[in-house]
């Protein structure tokens, strides 16, 4: 699992850092984003090009998102 | 695998926002050119190039930046985007922008008709944009930001309501005992229950995404847009009652906006990451501006002195502008790096490289020195056409950086080469 803690990052650099992270994405690989706001244009851009995510927010409010581009891989098995 | 009920087209087409923000500088630039040839008629309150060059600053500019900036943050503030949104922004952009040139010309060329004209343009653009996005704001998510918006659009229709009254007088040339009142009321409505609140209830979100700030205090999203909206209310009140003491309501919002000047000038100050961005320096200059502002408002209640009033009406649409400036620095880049990666994009560039960040720090030094004379002019009437002359080719570079910033989008989206997985 690949992860990239965003939650310090300016604004827009956890986007770009994660779509890059993305694009270079192997079969069976999954990024583990985090995140302090939850991403929605990041969700459009990988949808658009093939990909799948799951996102959830954990009890310090910080936001999970599991990415990959493997439609068999369920990403509810990677929460942390 | 996806977010509950999120719908997948958030993001408006690139077109929809960037028609307001390009006809900004081109306002920029018919603003800066009045400043030139008429600084002394723009010095003088009430003269009709000074309330066209009024309206070109607040409407042509400062709305119609925050209108763009409205399409585009609606989505990702609201949850549901504006419907059809290229249809609708062509619509409102339209109107908006006939509008505007209308009543720009009916005051400078004193041609009455127009002002029936601008009525008929700005009262449907905004009537049309208020019903448009008023129900959105309404929906099932609701925050803080979103009921300061709702006060903000609000405001928004009854600013063009008042307007339309004031410019069926000046259509008519019938002018009502009411008509002072009218007009506090509609510039009070506009500066602070439109500007202000949407510039502060913005900043609650975005300043702390944008800049990795700590937050604003929950009390202060919770309880601003309310004491503003009774203080506000209760002036307008005041005023058509000819009860004493009206100021006191100004000093009510006068101290909110001078608590939002210092906690947002604190969040940048000790924001986390120091990266140097012409972005960040837009919002220190604007809350800089707002503090002259609201000192000179102040100076001016106190000593009854004219320039110190016109000084601090220019000076809160200069920090409105900044501010305004310094979102697009942020969103411009990033409306194009977003459609590019959405749409596959190989060739899409790094955020930074579609307005070059040298480009930036040039049109901020360019405005600062624009700002700096256009604030000393009240004392100095000739320095406003140095204004002007530094406004021209502020405006000038802003416009270049929005047209090839579009350029860059339309070049990639025809002949970019759509990307591979690799793997």
């Amino acid at each position: 699992m690949i992860e990239i803690d965003a939650r310090e990052m300016e604004h827009p650099l956890p986007l770009e850092v994660t779509v890059e992270g993305f694009r270079n994405l192997k079969d069976s690989e999954v990024i583990h984003l985090i995140h302090r706001r939850e991403p929605l244009p990041l969700f459009e851009i990988i949808s658009k090009n093939g990909g799948f995510y799951h996102s959830y927010q954990s009890d310090d409010e910080a936001w999970h998102i599991l990415i990959t581009r493997d439609c068999h891989i369920n990403l509810e098995h990677f929460r942390v | 695998m996806f977010r509950r009920g999120l719908s997948l087209e958030q993001a408006p087409p690139i077109k929809a926002v960037l028609r307001f923000f390009i006809t900004l500088p081109v306002f920029g630039l018919i603003l800066s050119c009045l400043m030139i040839f008429f600084p002394a008629e723009i010095l003088t309150p009430s003269h009709p190039f000074s309330l066209s060059a009024i309206h070109l600053l607040f409407l042509g500019m400062v709305s119609m930046g925050m209108i763009g900036a409205l399409f585009q943050m609606q989505s990702v503030l609201g949850g549901a985007p504006i419907p059809q949104p290229l249809g609708n922004s062509l619509i409102i952009h339209t109107l908006f922008t006939l509008g505007t040139l209308a009543l720009v010309s009916a005051f400078m060329f004193g041609i009455r008709e127009l002002f029936v004209v601008t009525s008929v343009f700005l009262g449907s653009a905004i009537v049309y944009f208020a019903q448009i996005l008023l129900p959105l704001l309404f929906g099932k998510i609701t925050h803080d930001t979103l009921k300061g918006m709702r006060v903000a659009i609000f405001s928004l229709f009854i600013t063009a309501i008042l307007g339309i009254i004031m410019a069926s007088s000046y259509a008519s040339q019938s002018f009502s005992d009411h008509h002072a009142m009218i007009r506090t009321s509609h510039y009070s409505m506009a500066l602070i229950g439109w500007i202000s609140m949407l510039i502060m209830y913005v900043a609650f979100q975005v300043v702390e995404m944008f800049y990795v700030t700590i937050p604003y205090s929950d009390w202060c999203k919770h309880n601003i847009k309310k004491i503003l909206v009774i203080a506000l209310s209760l002036k307008i009140i005041w005023l058509f009652t000819a009860l004493p003491f009206e100021w006191f309501f100004d000093m009510i919002i006068v101290s909110l906006l001078v608590g939002f000047m210092v906690t947002t000038t604190k969040r940048l100050y000790t924001r986390k990451r120091r990266v140097s961005d012409a972005s960040v320096w837009f919002w220190f200059a604007g809350m800089g501006l707002l503090g002259i502002s609201l000192g000179t408002y102040c100076g001016s209640l106190i000593f009854g002195y004219a320039p110190l009033e016109s000084m601090s009406l220019m000076t809160f649409g200069l920090f409105a502008l900044s501010v305004i400036l310094g979102m697009m620095g942020k969103i411009i880049p990033f409306l194009v790096w977003f459609h590019l990666n959405a749409s596959g994009f190989m060739e899409t560039p790094v955020m930074s490289n579609i307005i070059p960040q040298k480009r930036l720090k040039i049109t901020f030094w360019l405005f600062v020195s624009t700002a700096f004379f256009t604030l000393i002019s009240p004392l100095y009437p000739t320095l406003l056409s140095l204004a002007g002359a530094s406004g021209m080719v502020t405006f000038g570079i802003l416009f270049f950086n929005i047209l090839t910033a579009f350029k860059l989008y339309y070049h990639i989206s025809k002949n970019g080469t759509k990307f591979r997985f690799n793997g």
